[in-house]
């Protein structure tokens, strides 16, 4: 009966002595699908890391103990915990792709934990790859062991991880964030996958996420983690259902986006950008795919515009294109100007998913901001970016930093920041709350929306998170393959979704409404 | 890969073209009668008189328009006829091709000096990053930018050759004379590939991919050998080809200094005996030479490295 337990965990930082993680129990038994919740920075991946005794050098375990089978893992000898590792504990990462090695292929990727965790080799590795490939939903596993990483899409990259996880047949599987690079649709798909192992061969689940909607769907236990501590925990029903600690309830309240009574579509207003039969072709001849195939589209003054469709739609090849970052194979992108003020090419500014991958690691942030605005004097450059920081909320001290010294909710920000210098009419968001915590994801559209009341900002948001639509929106888009197929009010949308794809989105995002979930899992079980 | 592969392929042979043309020109744009250099190139005796040149002229078709004379040349150039040397009057493809595999047997092992040193040293800077060991090589390694080929060589002969008398100070004549001047070439390209492994090295191992190989089970030194050493060395393949490429004809002042017939040494005297069919010779079998490598190296990065074709698509 495999049981992961931890005793009173704390975790220093050696050189500054701050505490990491301060006193953390929990555990973890056979069959479990336990849930470890927080915003980002409260200590959950460290906990995670603590557990397989992969900390950072800087980082050093104070006190507490780690145990896996009455096995302690605190100060064990690296060839026990070798075996450890992959081989009775298995992990899952956050951004599954980077966790490939890019010059391997899948296949050889999967034959280390075989070969090192149950000696198989030659062919019989080759044909247990092809098997856990197969289990883990691959189509054609023996494409699957010859691509390489760059080959995979990001869910089918979760589940070659997840099979390379479960090659060591671990009785505990650490999965940090697993599904939040992934849309609703796939997050699902993984997550069932994981719950399917549980419930067939038992295997004891850790789950470290800041999405409530799935611990709510998944979830026998929750623990809820806020500055290295475990401040609440209990079954799911209890915590979710009647959260005691101000943190939990916070966040519940956090992810509870609810529409947040926007006025209807002002469909009858002025257009500021028009797409007309905009298509995007990448490659030639045999290889041609098309990324955007006729898209017709009209953005209206002050509207806010959803922009919904999975991992490969064409979301961000069409909001490249609008700025111009992308060219385009056929069709048109019109800007009307607004009256009284000049037509500027950077009427248009886009915001990026990844905060820290859209700045310069070398350049600080008053470096990066200062970059457009090279025909004004120092001071009007200076003072042109203390009104752009304050305007998101941000101290401008903050511009001296470099971009890795900010969190990643500060440097969302800061794009913001950058964006609006340039005075843009129209806002493109890409993903642009995706990779942040609920909390901070929350602050972040709060922003959006001052943006869009105070400055008549129009936002065009693109995402894969129902709720983002739903709380922000007032209508809704929707790419499948390159194509628009449905163009709605957002309200009509989640009432009568149109198109079959439309349909899928709806089902897959049901909001976090705690318990009724609950119910609907052990009613499909 | 395949349209990559005939892609670089028609690359190849449009620069190899296209430097052959180049080259094709210089009795044209050279001072002096261009059809008594080409005569002087492709006829073994001394010819004098007007009418034995225009004779000749006709009969070796140089009054046939630029392109046809062009691919007349190519031909009889890639079928091993290079003309006569206007100096020596013997064939030019003799003397051409003894000189390279000179200068390509000390290329190879100047290069594969400084792959050996440097591959160590690299890794361990890039494993003791910040420590002692790193700042002591890479301080040393860099200092050896500094120091030119015409200054260390004499140098060696100085101490290897005069004061210790362990090897030639000059021919090439037994096995031992491609040490010290080896060992000159190899100085900088160390310098240059210790910092390109050392970066490397330091890329691959801080990839994200690291932990979740040790996460797997695999041991810290398996991780190393098995995903960072290999991944660290991508970089050198592309490095290595262009110093190749470049050494080919770049070896001169060591050939020089050292009294070595390679193809630096006869580029040199061509150029300063106005030894036109000589220089073309020399100059069309290095370029084509170079522009192989490089390609070779892309192919090979290719492999190394398969998410490179994918990263534009």
């Amino acid at each position: 009966m495999p049981e992961l337990i931890i005793d009173g965990l704390t975790v220093r930082n050696t050189t500054t002595q701050r505490p990491i993680l301060s006193g953390v129990s929990l555990s973890v038994r056979s069959g479990e699908f336990v849930a470890l919740v927080g915003g980002s920075g409260s200590g959950k991946t460290m906990t995670a890391k603590a557990i397989l005794q992969l900390l950072p050098q800087q980082l050093e375990v104070g006190a507490g103990s780690i145990s896996l089978d009455s096995l302690e893992l605190i100060g064990a000898p690296e060839t026990e915990l070798n075996r450890v590792r992959g081989g009775r504990l298995g992990m899952l990462f956050q951004q599954p792709k980077k966790m490939f090695n890019p010059n391997r292929t899948i296949g050889k990727h999967l034959r280390e934990p075989l070969k090192l965790h149950a000696g198989l080799r030659g062919g019989e590795a080759r044909s247990k790859v092809h098997g856990l490939l197969a289990e883990v939903g691959f189509a054609d596993p023996v494409w699957g062991a010859r691509a390489y990483p760059h080959q995979l899409s990001g869910g089918m990259a979760q589940r070659a991880m997840t099979a390379m996880a479960l090659a060591g047949k671990p009785g505990i599987l650490l999965a940090d964030e697993p599904t939040s690079a992934l849309d609703k649709v796939l997050e699902q798909q993984i997550l069932e996958l994981l719950d399917r192992e549980r419930s067939q061969r038992g295997l004891g689940i850790l789950y470290i996420t800041h999405n409530l909607a799935s611990v709510a769907a998944f979830a026998d236990r929750v623990l809820v983690m806020d500055a290295g501590q475990i401040v609440e925990s209990g079954t799911t029903d209890a915590v979710l259902g009647n959260p005691q600690h101000p943190y939990t309830r916070m966040l519940l309240e956090a992810s509870n986006l609810a529409p947040s009574g926007i006025s209807e579509s002002r469909t009858e207003g002025r257009t500021a950008l028009a797409l007309s039969n905009v298509t995007k072709h990448f490659g030639a001849g045999s290889r041609r795919r098309t990324a955007l195939d006729s898209v017709c589209l009209d953005l209206k003054q002050g509207e806010i515009l959803g922009v919904l469709g999975q991992s490969g739609s064409g979301k961000s090849t069409l909001a490249r294109a609008i700025v111009g970052l992308e060219g385009i194979s056929d069709g048109s992108i019109t800007r009307t100007p607004t009256p009284g003020r000049p037509s500027s090419p950077t009427a248009v500014q886009l915001v990026f998913q990844e905060p820290h991958d859209s700045f310069d690691p070398r350049m600080t942030l008053r470096a990066s901001l200062e970059a457009p605005l090279r025909g004004l004097t120092v001071a009007q450059r200076s003072s042109r970016l203390n009104e752009a920081m304050e305007e998101v909320e941000l101290d401008p001290a903050l511009l001296d930093r470099l971009p890795n010294q900010c969190s990643g909710g500060q440097l969302q920000r800061v794009t913001i920041a950058r964006a609006l210098l340039l005075e843009p009419t129209v806002l493109i968001c890409d993903e642009a709350t995706s990779a942040l915590d609920a909390l901070t994801q929350r602050t972040v559209l709060e922003l959006l929306q001052r943006l869009h009341r105070d400055r008549g900002l129009t936002l065009m948001i693109i995402t894969h998170d129902m709720d983002v639509v739903r709380h922000m929106c007032q209508r809704v888009a929707v790419l499948f393959q390159g194509r628009l197929v449905e163009l709605t009010g957002t309200a009509a949308f989640f009432a009568d979704p149109q198109h079959q794809h439309s349909k899928d989105l709806v089902a897959a995002a049901i909001p976090c409404r705690g318990l009724h979930l609950k119910r609907m899992r052990s009613v499909r079980n | 890969m395949i349209t990559f592969l005939a892609k670089r392929t028609a690359t190849l042979v449009a620069a190899v073209l296209l430097s052959s043309f180049a080259v094709f020109l210089i009795p044209y744009v050279t001072p002096g009668d261009p059809v008594r250099k080409i005569i002087r190139s492709r006829v073994a005796g001394d010819v004098v008189d007007d009418s034995t040149v225009r004779a000749l002229s006709d009969s070796l078709g140089l009054g046939d328009p630029l392109p046809v004379q062009y691919l007349r040349w190519l031909g009889d150039f890639f079928t091993g006829d290079m003309g006569l040397s206007h100096i020596s009057r013997t064939p030019v493809v003799d003397q051409v091709l003894p000189a390279l595999g000179i200068t390509l047997s000390l290329v190879v092992v100047a290069l594969g000096i400084a792959v050996v040193v440097s591959l160590p040293l690299g890794t361990v800077a890039a494993l003791k990053q910040g420590g002692k060991a790193d700042k002591l090589i890479t301080t040393v390694t860099q200092s050896f930018i500094a120091m030119p080929e015409y200054w260390l060589a004499p140098l060696l002969v100085l101490v290897f050759a005069l004061r210790l008398s362990l090897l030639p100070s000059a021919g090439w004549n037994t096995a031992s004379s491609i040490v010290l001047p080896a060992a000159t070439l190899a100085l900088r390209p160390i310098s240059f590939f210790t910092s390109a492994v050392r970066a490397g090295m330091i890329d691959a191992l801080e990839a994200e991919h690291i932990p979740a190989a040790r996460a797997r089970g695999l041991s810290r030194a398996q991780t190393v050998w098995r995903h960072v050493i290999p991944n660290g060395l991508v970089p050198l393949s592309t490095l290595f080809a262009v110093w190749f490429a470049g050494l080919l004809g770049g070896s001169v002042i060591v050939e020089v200094i050292f009294a070595i017939p390679g193809m630096g040494r006869l580029l040199y005297d061509a150029v300063i005996n106005s030894d036109i069919p000589l220089a073309q010779g020399g100059v069309v079998v290095v370029v084509a030479l170079a522009v192989a490598i490089t390609t070779l190296a892309d192919f090979l990065h290719r492999i190394l490295s398969p998410k490179v074709s994918g990263t534009l698509a």
